[in-house]
């Protein structure tokens, strides 16, 4: 919302304060500030004109020729603007004079006629934006006046956030009571007697609904719709809003002045009783944009013998617009629920200034008052007539005291109040209150909806003493050096992960069922009933679709192939196992490998792993691990495993199926693993265990056995290890060659007594005992000769 | 007596080394001429045969001779090693200026780091890790949270629903865990909660539909204001540096009250919002039947803000294409 300083000033008296304090104050009041504008003319030596006579161009259709008279001189000016006629009084840039933008205005010859300067509109004088001609100034300015005396200099305009809990605060009177408090200085009275002089002919209720609790109008005759005055228009202009004519600006006025809504009807369009209800299903309004709205039991409308008129603070009806034929009015002023006017505006999509401050709730007491202005800023300008305002209310709203005990405050807050401080903020924001040695009784005022509780005053009391004077204090917490375990386990897998080359990604979770069935066509998919885009409306049931696209990105960026993960939720809408209500989600990771990886030597060729090298990863991360041959999609139908940890599932490696690899065009084998992270903890990744050193010599050979094909070397090594048990060992299989003939595994051992150094007979001992166990156990036989 | 001219013998022995071009090849020349076989074992041999007065003349003749071999071979050796690998360091000189390597980065996504870095400044407070589920009721994420029925954070076109029934969706903030964490502990609490939240935005510069928080919670006897506003200028001042300063502005959020913004000072003058915060509203507290005398603070900072405010990141896009480009210079 915007505000200008010399319209809070009608409220309250700060033409003396400067705008950076009146910035401080505003945002410690909890007024964000997004913009701040300091007003300074934007043109020189312009002055106040009169017309005194129009006649056409001799030469020119488009121009007409003035007369204007400035004072002492009357000089003759080209015009191209047609929005005035004799008698206008309008700004005029003479020679030697500058508008906006230093631009120098002299004599002009135009078309033969000589150009004594300018008359100028409020865009040429950088004043606002007006397209529609001329600046037409109040007919009283004497010619001759320097227009700076007569235009505002020094104004501020400041673009403000107001909360949504404080629509007191959407009007230049709810700013000014604020400023009163933090500058100690009285709210000022604005409002005047009104003179009714004519007998109201229409009759008006607020219905028998509660969400209209008072309907208030006052009846005009004999008006004149015409421009507003100067100061009308600089003000809206100022705060951003259109102008209009003067029933539309004055109306707008009253709303940016003191925050009540109001509506003008045109009175002559008006049959039968004008009452408030909601509208019954299929019936429809046109309304002033010219739309035919389809209305609901929801929407709240004004209606004119049943018939309705305008959507209630919403928009009003094409039928009953103020039009530049008007005459007579009827000036609506209500005060309407905020849900109700919610719910209407935001499913029409018709949001206005006057919707968003029936959201946020007006003032229930304001009603009479909004007409009262509109009739005093009306009456500034031309003589009207009026009838008594009519308020329709059905109930006062209730008083409640709401109490607590003062030691509340630095309960909350950590500061002592001084009485003197609480008294004035109280007195200053206009709450009625009694204040005893203990304790505070308040009564909410009739504008503001957010004093309910204790806590809302307590509040209060925070934001007037200013959150910046408070005092720092840091408490420390009962839990220190401890991460707890949801946190060490993603952190230590990370930092394991990142460790051996992998970089870390993160991906969004929306995808395509396409793309949830690649991997886990057995998973039901969560889907989003509002998604952002229906191409991707559900939540991925597997990370591996997102690594191969990041995989794939980077290789057509011409990036490097790189090892990458991801640890992130995967859903799904499967029978719940975690929560009652909601879809499962399971904390997982997974990992993508590229067999062909590049070198970070750029001199070096690309390094080509193939699934041990994937595996080694898990072996490095999760220490002793066992892998089962299972079947699955989008998997190699050989390379797939399950990943088994202490005889439990964890997740599953493989290499992605050839058929994918394709269709990805990655000519590359990529080697994928997931581990579902709800089923493993920290301490499974210290793989720690000492074995003591052995001070004695090493002994070691290798030995050589032709195996069947399928048969698990890692067998071999157990069963030696298993032999060898009182020893240290480092037992490898160094080669496993296949031919036609057979399939033959080099296993090579080295080994040492922890107690003595072997004899040679020793030696030949264990290799023959060795061999005869290996034989013995897997029927195999040593190739001999080697 | 002396069949043998040494100094002639000595004079080839010099010849020999004038031709060495490796170190290993003095073994063979100190055989040649010390070694079984050579014209010194032959001529001690010799010794034997000669009388007692001529063995020690010629015994030591020939002694001096060995020495005088062996002295040469050592000074040798030292010299031509010395003079090798002089001349083998002068042959080795690459052009540091190259980088042969490529640029890695620490490898962790950024927001790992950042969320990372946050979480390790309020643990050094004392606070523990929680975190709660993505797919949320619209329980915790609004009504626990003291956000009526009509707030307009609720509008489908800001939250994403699983539901047509609206009682599910994705959590669009972190503070969805503090309600489950009260649910399931006892006070004091004191717990940072990182994690995703999704709100119903397309991919642009500043927005993304996925997004991370940090949450705070702070839940103990006689926590005020004051604790609140010392701990986030402590946050600050740790993540940001000390010479930046943090300023407190009154905002309004359903489940905090008081409420505030916190801005810090940043280059030019300007101040930049980084967080929000406040006094847990009594209202929450009830929703998850704490007592009515609790009393705490909690604040939500997002975690890509505090990338982009302290590396100058210009579009929140990159944090979710990972490019490596983007990746490598973290």
């Amino acid at each position: 919302m915007k505000v200008l300083k010399s319209w809070l000033n009608d409220w309250v008296d700060i033409d003396k304060i400067n705008g950076d304090e009146l910035s401080l104050a505003l945002e410690s009041l909890g007024f964000e500030i997004e913009s701040r504008i300091d007003i300074k003319p934007n043109y020189k030596n312009i002055v106040v004109g009169k017309v005194l006579e129009i006649y056409p161009h001799p030469n020119a259709d488009k121009v007409r020729v003035t007369k204007v008279d400035t004072g002492n001189n009357v000089f003759e000016i080209v015009c191209g603007a047609f929005n005035f006629d004799v008698g206008a009084v309008v700004p005029v840039a003479l020679p030697k004079s500058e508008i906006k933008d230093s631009f120098l205005i002299d004599k002009r010859d135009i078309r033969g006629v000589e150009s004594n300067g300018m008359i100028c509109s409020a865009t040429e004088l950088d004043l606002w934006e007006d397209n529609s001609g001329i600046l037409l100034l109040d007919d009283d300015v004497k010619p001759g006046t320097d227009f700076s005396t007569i235009y505002p200099q020094n104004d501020i305009v400041w673009e403000i956030g107001v909360t949504p809990n404080r629509g007191d605060c959407m009007s230049h009177l709810g700013v000014a009571r604020e400023l009163s408090h933090y500058f100690k200085k009285p709210l000022l009275d604005n409002s005047s007697q009104l003179n009714p002089s004519i007998e109201s002919i229409l009759s008006l209720s607020s219905g028998t609904i509660k969400e209209c609790n008072t309907y208030a109008g006052i009846e005009i005759e004999n008006i004149k719709i015409k421009d507003s005055n100067f100061n009308t228009k600089y003000r809206l202009s100022q705060v951003g809003t259109r102008i209009i004519n003067n029933v539309v600006d004055y109306t707008n006025y009253v709303l940016y002045d003191i925050g009540q809504p109001l509506h003008a009807f045109d009175r002559d369009k008006l049959f039968g009783k004008i009452s408030v209800r909601y509208a019954k299903q299929d019936e429809t309004l046109l309304t002033l944009d010219n739309q035919n709205r389809q209305l609901s039991k929801n929407d709240l409308i004004i209606t004119a013998d049943d018939k309705p008129i305008a959507l209630a603070g919403v928009m009003g009806g094409l039928e009953t617009e103020v039009t530049q034929e008007t005459n007579n009015l009827l000036i609506e002023s209500a005060y309407f629920d905020k849900v109700s006017i919610m719910n209407t505006s935001r499913k029409l999509n018709l949001i206005s200034d006057a919707s968003i401050r029936f959201e946020r709730g007006i003032d229930h007491q304001f009603q009479l008052l909004g007409l009262n202005r509109f009739i005093n800023i009306f009456q500034q300008d031309q003589h009207i007539t009026y009838s008594s305002p009519v308020v329709d209310s059905k109930q006062q709203f209730s008083m409640v005291d709401v109490s607590f005990s003062r030691n509340e405050i630095y309960k909350i807050l950590g500061i002592k109040l001084e009485n003197d401080f609480i008294e004035n903020m109280l007195e200053y924001l206009g709450i009625n209150y009694t204040l005893t040695d203990n304790d505070i009784v308040f009564q909410s005022p009739s504008w503001r909806y957010d004093l309910e509780r204790p806590i809302d005053l307590i509040e209060e009391f925070a934001k007037h003493y200013g959150f910046n004077n408070f005092e720092s204090t840091l408490p420390i917490g009962n839990n220190k050096n401890n991460l707890g375990e949801y946190w060490h386990l993603k952190r230590s897998l990370t930092d394991k992960l990142i460790a051996m080359n992998m970089y870390e990604i993160q991906t969004l979770s929306f995808v395509s069922q396409e793309i949830n069935q690649i991997f886990t066509p057995e998973k039901k998919s969560v889907e989003i009933n509002n998604p952002i885009d229906q191409t991707n409306k559900f939540l991925r049931t597997s990370l591996h679709p997102s690594l191969i696209e990041v995989y794939k990105n980077n290789i057509e960026q011409n990036n490097q192939s790189e090892m990458f993960f991801e640890i992130n939720n995967i859903f799904d809408a499967g029978e719940h196992q975690n929560f009652d209500s909601i879809p499962n989600q399971i904390y997982s990771l997974s990992a993508l490998i590229p067999s062909k990886l590049t070198n970070s030597d750029t001199r070096q060729d690309p390094t080509i792993n193939d699934i041990y090298f994937a595996k080694q990863i898990l072996i490095d991360c999760f220490g002793k691990i066992e892998l089962k041959q299972i079947h699955k999609p989008g998997f190699h139908q050989n390379l797939s495993f399950l990943i088994l940890k202490n005889n439990k599932v964890i997740g599953h490696l493989g290499q992605l199926a050839s058929q994918l690899e394709k269709s990805y065009e990655l000519n590359n084998s990529i080697f994928l693993f997931s581990i579902d992270l709800t089923s493993i903890s920290s301490e499974d990744l210290i793989n720690i265990i000492y074995s003591p050193l052995s001070p004695y010599p090493y002994v070691k050979f290798d030995l050589s056995f032709m195996v069947p094909d399928a048969f698990a070397a890692s067998e071999l090594i157990q069963e030696v290890e298993k032999f060898l048990i009182n020893n240290e060992n480092v037992i490898t299989i160094f080669d496993d060659f296949k031919n036609e003939k057979s399939r033959n595994l080099g296993i090579r051992i080295n080994t040492r007594s922890y107690s003595k150094t072997y004899s040679e007979e020793e030696v030949t001992d264990i290799l023959n005992q060795v061999v005869d166990v290996l034989e013995n156990k897997f029927s195999i036989k040593l190739n001999k000769g080697n | 007596m002396a069949e043998v001219n040494l100094d002639k013998i000595f004079a080839s022995f010099i010849l020999s080394l004038e031709d060495v071009v490796d170190v290993s090849e003095l073994t063979q020349i100190e055989k040649e001429y010390l070694g079984k076989g050579s014209v010194l074992s032959e001529e001690r041999a010799k010794l034997a045969s000669l009388s007692n007065d001529d063995k020690k003349k010629y015994g030591s003749l020939l002694k001096d001779f060995a020495n005088k071999v062996s002295k040469k071979l050592e000074s040798f050796k030292v010299d031509f090693e010395k003079s090798y690998f002089t001349e083998k360091e002068k042959s080795e000189n690459p052009d540091i200026s190259l980088d042969w390597f490529s640029k890695k980065g620490t490898r962790k996504h950024i927001l790992t780091n950042v969320m990372e870095e946050v979480v390790d400044i309020f643990a050094s407070l004392g606070y523990t890790v929680a975190h709660g589920p993505e797919a949320e009721t619209s329980w915790h994420n609004f009504d626990a949270l003291n956000t009526p029925d009509w707030h307009p954070a609720r509008y489908e076109s800001d939250t994403l629903y699983l539901d047509k029934d609206l009682k599910n969706l994705l959590r669009t903030q972190t503070s969805t865990v503090q309600v489950r964490h009260m649910q399931d502990n006892k006070p004091p609490v004191y717990i940072v909660a990182p994690g995703r939240v999704y709100r119903s935005d397309q991919l642009d510069a500043t927005h993304s539909p996925v997004f991370h928080q940090i949450e705070g919670l702070a839940v103990d006897d006689g926590i005020t204001f004051s604790d609140l506003k010392g701990t986030l200028e402590y946050f600050v001042k740790e993540f940001f540096g000390k010479n930046v300063q943090t300023k407190f502005i009154p905002h309004f959020f359903p489940f905090t009250e008081p409420s505030a913004e916190v801005l810090v000072s940043w280059k030019d003058g300007e101040w930049l919002e980084i967080l929000g915060c406040g006094m847990v509203d009594p209202n929450v507290f009830q929703n998850v039947k704490y007592p009515s005398t609790t009393q705490g603070f909690a604040f939500g900072v997002g975690v890509e803000r505090l990338a982009m405010l302290r590396y100058g990141i210009d579009h929140i896009k990159n944090f979710y294409e990972n490019d490596l480009r983007f990746l490598e210079q973290f």
